[in-house]
């Protein structure tokens, strides 16, 4: 028997010279990059060859162990996260920050809903951002990540979020909007990103969600988008990118959330579902998104969030999660990494503080499971206020 | 910040200068960034073998090449970015708008500039989606096969530095895609597969090189697709935790049953029998590697698979006169399997209590993924082992699990 619980996990690593071989670099996901895949953020704090000669920013320090700390510890620094959202916005000019700003509408949907969730959203100027986000969108009708960029289904939705979490959706001309989503349809039910015609469930979920929240449903065939979301499922009750594309928990959180928008939750085999999803957590208490893969903070609200929504939440140990999400806070400078002494980035920290919201950790504002918005915002989307 | 001092003339002499590179150097293969503090090093250690001229020509501390490989110093990315940006933001709105005037062609150097400027960005964003669109729009226009291709190198290129890179993905999807009809496209598939392959190896666990990987089976042939199933069953074995590798053998192996259930007319009981040997052999593959690498989740999930596809359909869909399916000494094979799998011995507790939990909700899985009549069978069989103990003592973590699944079977046993 071989007992090599490296072979060929993340862990090991290969040595040499190898261009590119030691980037660890994410990936936005909802919005275009996934960390691992899966996170859209790189971090460059590990350029290709020989981490340690890189100027790239550091670790972060380890935290002195003064008693105001130790009196920290387990608890979530809401202000500090506040703090280190808003001057997120203000550190323009580094490459780590240039180099995301092909993406910037999704990383303000990140940002100001999660200064929403912990009743901070008044700190930022309304206005300014309403005025950017509406100069990022394409004559289709689609927006752009930003500026003078191309259109993609991805910055559409966060840019609908974010007027949503503004009360400011009437600044839109919806049936431009409702248009440009409803003519990314395919004949067989999928979606595609753009006018190029990647498909991927995660583009049924926005746009089911994005048209949702537009109230206009209709303007899609919504059976044929449920047909072709089924379609993507796997024997192991998991979902994947098109039909036999591995599960994955970014995935599976799209496919669900798209099925519990259209009233489609009879298609998931709940236990069998809740099984695989159950099975992310690992000793730390931190989720996975994957079999063998490390745990990571924002898998804590797309496991979390797709176990509530087939109601098998209590199928994982929530206190064990919220102490791994507190462990990756930085509690010096405020934000949330994916792993305890990982560098923060805007992306982790909402989803550290999303997943906390949906544990119903004190003093955080609740957020709906599938909109991925604040209770009271979808409340006023569809009750009026 | 030193990085504010490089002045716009000087950062546009970087871009020019990375696009010089580029053009003259049309195979670079590999690309990364550099600390300025390596490029001594790479210099000494390529230097005694070298020949002059190769390393006069870019002889200086931004840019490092040799043998294919590009090097870009740390220290200039973020002025090169910005130039490589506007200049590209720049040209692109120049064409967009010669492009809308009415009877007008568009001449060719603004192509090539909105070409060379993304290509230079790409370098340096990855995921720059305008940049790698505007490479479509053009290819697009001009229908040269020659130009897809090279799409694909710069792909390939992107794809060394930023194995994770969507956009970079999909860019080779929509190539692969729009010239799908062209007879190229089966040499394509190939080379396709080697190159998942290759990332794989440096990126471990990479889901977006493996969903490319499986997107590509359903532009296979049959005989690629058996190809693949044999070629990458080496390197399972060698990556025993990269779970999308064994997905990737699970879309190979549906692909063959599907092409089975297609073709009802050459069902010959060659075929029958050539598809039950894959499972077969699927199955004694993979219980003698979880014999041998114990505690791996990505090898168990993979059985829970091959079993239940094993009851449910190979086993009954399948007519192999020689062989009659004998439900009961499966049983008794997986049973045993548990019972050598559950024994947790004190010199390495972790592994092997890995390797009992996986082999226990192994056991229940399969008790509820087969049909109705032979559960009894399983079930009547597992009632000696007292599973729920043995998971709830492995890993209370999930009791409310065990509970459910467990507690409920035997609950409605009495
Ligand atoms: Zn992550």
């Amino acid at each position: 028997m071989i007992k090599n619980k490296r072979l060929g996990t993340e862990k090991s690593r290969d040595k040499g010279l190898g261009f590119g071989e030691s980037r660890d670099e994410r990936w936005l996901w909802m919005s275009g990059v996934v960390d691992d895949v899966e996170d859209p953020i790189p971090k460059i704090k590990r350029l290709p060859v020989a981490d340690h000669h890189l100027s790239s920013p550091p670790k972060k320090p380890p935290s002195p162990h003064s008693p105001l700390s130790a009196c920290l510890m387990g608890e979530l620094a809401a202000d500090k996260h506040v703090k280190y959202i808003i001057s997120i916005e203000k550190k323009k000019d580094s490459f780590e920050s240039v180099v995301m700003e092909h993406l910037r509408m999704s990383g303000a949907y990140w940002g100001l809903t999660t200064l929403d969730l912990l009743g901070k959203l008044e700190a930022v100027d309304k206005e300014e951002v309403i005025s950017w986000l509406m100069q990022c969108q394409h004559e289709s009708g689609g927006f752009a990540g930003n500026i003078g960029h191309d259109p993609h289904i991805l910055y559409t939705l966060s840019a609908v979020q974010v007027l949503a979490l503004f009360d400011k959706l009437d600044v839109l001309d919806i049936d431009k909007v409702s248009n440009y989503i409803s003519g990314l349809q395919n004949e067989d039910g999928s979606f595609a990103g753009d006018i190029w015609g990647e498909v991927d469930t995660r583009f049924s979920y926005i746009a089911v969600c994005c048209l949702s929240i537009l109230h206009r449903s209709d303007k899609i065939d919504v059976d044929k988008a449920v047909n072709y979301i089924v379609s993507c499922k796997n024997l192991d009750g998991g979902f994947g990118c098109t039909p036999g594309g591995e599960s994955h928990a970014g995935q599976i959180f799209c496919c669900v959330g798209a099925l519990a928008i259209t009233g489609a939750l009879h298609h998931v085999d709940k236990d069998l579902l809740g099984w695989w999803l159950c099975e992310r957590q690992v000793k730390s208490g931190g989720l996975n998104g994957r079999p063998e893969k490390l745990p990571d903070v924002c898998y804590s609200w797309w496991v979390l969030s797709s176990l509530i929504m087939i109601d098998r939440v209590h199928w994982i140990s929530k206190e064990k999660l919220v102490k791994y999400i507190l462990d990756c806070q930085d509690l010096e400078n405020g934000g949330i990494s994916d792993r305890p002494d990982d560098a923060v980035d805007v992306f982790h920290t909402y989803f550290g503080v999303a997943g906390l919201s949906l544990l119903e950790y004190p003093g955080l504002k609740a957020i709906d499971p599938a909109y991925a918005l604040p209770d009271d915002v979808v409340k006023r989307i569809f009750f009026g206020k | 910040m030193s990085e504010n001092a490089y002045s716009d003339a000087k950062a546009l002499d970087l871009l020019n200068e990375l696009e010089r590179i580029l053009e003259s150097n049309p195979l670079i293969d590999e690309v990364g960034f550099v600390h300025p503090s390596l490029f001594s090093t790479l210099k000494e250690a390529a230097g005694s073998s070298a020949s002059s001229q190769d390393i006069s020509e870019h002889e200086n501390t931004n840019f490092w090449i040799r043998d294919h490989k590009l090097g870009i110093s740390t220290q200039v990315l973020l002025p090169l970015y910005k130039a490589a940006k506007h200049a590209f933001m720049a040209a692109l709105r120049e064409y967009k708008t010669s492009e809308n005037l009415p009877g007008n062609s568009v001449d060719d150097s603004l192509e090539s500039e909105v070409m060379s400027h993304s290509k230079a960005l790409l370098m340096l964003s990855c995921d720059f989606g305008t940049a790698w669109n505007s490479r479509k729009f053009i290819v697009l226009k001009k229908q040269l096969l020659p130009m897809f291709i090279d799409e694909l190198l710069l792909s390939a290129l992107i794809l060394s530095y930023a194995p994770k890179s969507e956009r970079a993905w999909s860019h080779r999807r929509w190539v692969i895609h729009t010239i799908s009809g062209n007879s190229i496209l089966q040499q394509i598939i190939e080379g396709e597969s080697e190159l998942v392959e290759k990332i794989a190896e440096r990126s471990k666990m990479n889901y977006r090189a493996w969903n490319h990987r499986c997107w590509l089976v359903s532009y296979m042939t049959r005989e690629q697709v058996l190809h693949q199933l044999e070629k990458s069953r080496n390197w399972a074995s060698l990556h025993i935790a990269d779970s999308s590798c064994f997905h990737y053998r699970r879309r190979l192996m549906l692909r063959i049953f599907e092409d089975f259930c297609h073709t009802q007319a050459d069902h010959s009981s060659d075929y029958n029998f050539k598809i039950y040997n894959i499972w077969k052999d699927e199955l004694d593959w993979n219980a003698a590697l979880i014999k041998r690498y114990v505690g791996r989740e990505a090898l168990w999930l993979h059985r829970r698979f091959l079993s239940s596809y094993w009851i449910r359909h190979i086993a009954t869909d399948l007519h192999v006169v020689s062989y009659q399916f004998d439900f009961g000494s499966f049983i008794d094979h997986e049973l045993c399997l548990l019972d050598s799998c559950s024994t947790i011995p004190d010199d390495d507790f972790e592994d092997f209590q890995a390797q009992a939990i996986h082999s226990a909700t192994y056991i229940v899985w399969l008790t509820k993924q087969i049909p109705e009549p032979q559960r009894i069978d399983i079930q009547e069989k597992l009632r000696a082992r007292d599973l729920n103990r043995l998971l709830n003592t492995a890993c209370p973590e999930r009791s409310s699990l065990w509970d459910c699944l467990v507690g409920a079977e035997a609950s409605s046993q009495v």
